[in-house]
């Protein structure tokens, strides 16, 4: 999806390749003429839009899990509003029984999360081999410096 | 303040110290290092003599430890706490002098400069340092031990006693200042009040113990810097800080800061305390570390909505989903809920 189509009949250029650009000219121009500092940040910054190439990508997975898993608990929440807090209420005040299912649910969200925000977190490989029974597929995103 | 006041300033103070100079000795080769996010760092030759400033650049009229902010102590308090560790035997840079905010450099102090590479990135990796790296653990183990001698009657005003029972309601109240947006913290935090230790003792501890702050030469552990977290609490959680994931720096396989072992940093601990804590509460610590990793990063992003740091601090915001894999990978692997 990143690559150039060659086909001279595509004219549409997706948010997705977009941010390709842009991390690209970052990389191969602005990175090799600064220095010090602003070289440091101008690396942060082809990070951080890997890191909404990826959101774009899983943002959608997270949100299902975290939708259903707020069914599953929360039975009686306000669907309306955001989900995520609601849940962190909830594990606050001790209304959701800390068990393996709540657990996997845990281990899912941040194997995704992980994926999104740092996908070579060393411990994140490590996470991924110990709940492989999760069958969580978080490589479709894998970074694509 | 530009580099050219900050050396004038600078005459002024160390004319009136006692470091060999012939007068008329003007302050060379001032160099800002790359810094902490609350306070600057300098480097500066004085004759002969190499130094570093470490100044704090804007008041902080609220400074309060542990409890929802991350500047820490007071530099003025800081330099304290490196004069009693010096006292404990702990490798620390000798402290010349010690200003106040109301001196024009504001408040700040100077110290001597110990020769070392301070970058884990390179002394973890480069051969020169291989020696080094296998006693480390042993020396970090040891160094603890004499911080956790220091009299904490001793201690600054700043430094009192504080409750485990107290850090978590700060905790929480931090997670609800900060939108609930993390289930897996919220989770981790129940777990580390659940399985809190009873009756630990209460002693002085460095409070960033990390792989990031340790000065290393080719012999070993040459300087232990940034005490601006220094707080009291139990022994454990020093040597436990130092064991996080986090701050492994990718070599996840050593469990001592990314170079050691942690029998190695027990034994050290062991060889000056006469004890040392067992593997499971180092465990406990490692979990905290986790979390207060966590809160870290919620607080760099809070700053940067605050229009506070450039754009390091929004991504550091992200890197909350390391802290948070890392909770419930630990507990997971702990084995009770």
């Amino acid at each position: 999806m990143n690559e150039r189509d060659d086909s001279i009949t595509a004219t549409n250029v997706t948010s997705l390749q977009l941010l390709q650009a842009v991390k690209g000219f970052i990389a191969e121009t602005v990175i090799p003429a600064l220095s010090d500092r602003n070289q440091f940040n101008a690396r942060v910054a082809a990070n951080v839009i890997g890191i909404v190439q990826r959101e774009q990508a899983l943002g959608p997975a997270l949100s299902a899990l975290d939708n259903a898993a707020f069914s599953q608990w929360i039975p009686d929440g306000a669907p309306d509003q955001d989900v995520v807090p609601q849940i962190s209420q909830a594990i606050a005040k001790r209304t959701i029984e800390p068990d393996t299912a709540f657990l996997d649910y845990l281990k899912q969200r941040q194997l995704l999360l992980s994926a999104i925000n740092n996908p070579r977190y060393a411990n994140r490989a490590a996470a991924a081999e110990k709940w492989h029974y999760l069958d969580t597929d978080t490589n479709s995103a894998e970074d694509t410096r | 303040m530009g580099p050219e006041a900050l050396a004038e300033h600078l005459n002024r103070v160390l004319e009136g110290l006692a470091i060999d100079h012939p007068i008329g000795t003007r302050v060379t080769n001032l160099t800002r290092l790359s810094g902490g996010a609350n306070n600057e760092t300098w480097r500066f030759t004085w004759h002969e003599t190499p130094l570093i400033l470490r100044r704090r650049p804007f008041s902080a009229e609220s400074v309060e430890n542990l409890d929802g902010n991350i500047l820490g102590l007071s530099l003025v308090d800081e330099a304290h706490i490196i004069q009693l560790a010096a006292e404990a035997a702990v490798p620390v840079p000798h402290i010349y002098t010690v200003l106040e905010t109301s001196h024009p450099l504001g408040e700040s102090f100077v110290m001597a400069f110990i020769p070392g590479e301070s970058i884990p990135q390179q002394w973890l990796k480069a051969g020169a340092f291989s020696s080094a790296r296998k006693g480390l653990a042993y020396e970090c183990g040891v160094a603890l031990a004499h911080t956790h001698t220091v009299d904490c009657s001793q201690l600054p005003q700043s430094i009192k006693p504080v409750t485990l029972a107290h850090r978590f309601d700060g905790i929480q109240r931090r997670l609800e200042i900060f939108g609930d947006v993390s289930p897996a913290m919220q989770f981790g935090l129940n777990w580390l009040i659940d399985h809190a230790p009873e009756d630990v003792p209460c002693v002085l501890l460095h409070g960033d113990f990390r792989t990031g702050n340790l000065l290393v030469n080719e012999q070993g552990l040459a300087g232990i810097l940034d005490w601006e977290l220094a707080h009291q609490g139990p022994p454990a959680e020093d040597l436990g800080y130092l064991c996080a994931h986090v701050w492994r720096f990718g070599n996840i396989e050593k469990p001592v800061g990314g170079f050691g072992e942690y029998a190695d940093l027990l034994a050290g601990y062991r060889s000056i305390a006469g004890w040392a804590p067992d593997l499971e509460s180092l465990k406990y610590w490692e979990i905290f570390a986790a979390l207060n990793w966590g809160l870290v990063c919620q607080t760099m992003g809070a700053l940067w909505h605050n229009g506070s740091g450039d754009i390091e601090r929004a991504a550091v915001a992200r890197r909350r989903s390391e802290a948070e894999l890392d909770l419930i990978y630990l507990i997971d692997a702990w084995g009770t809920l």
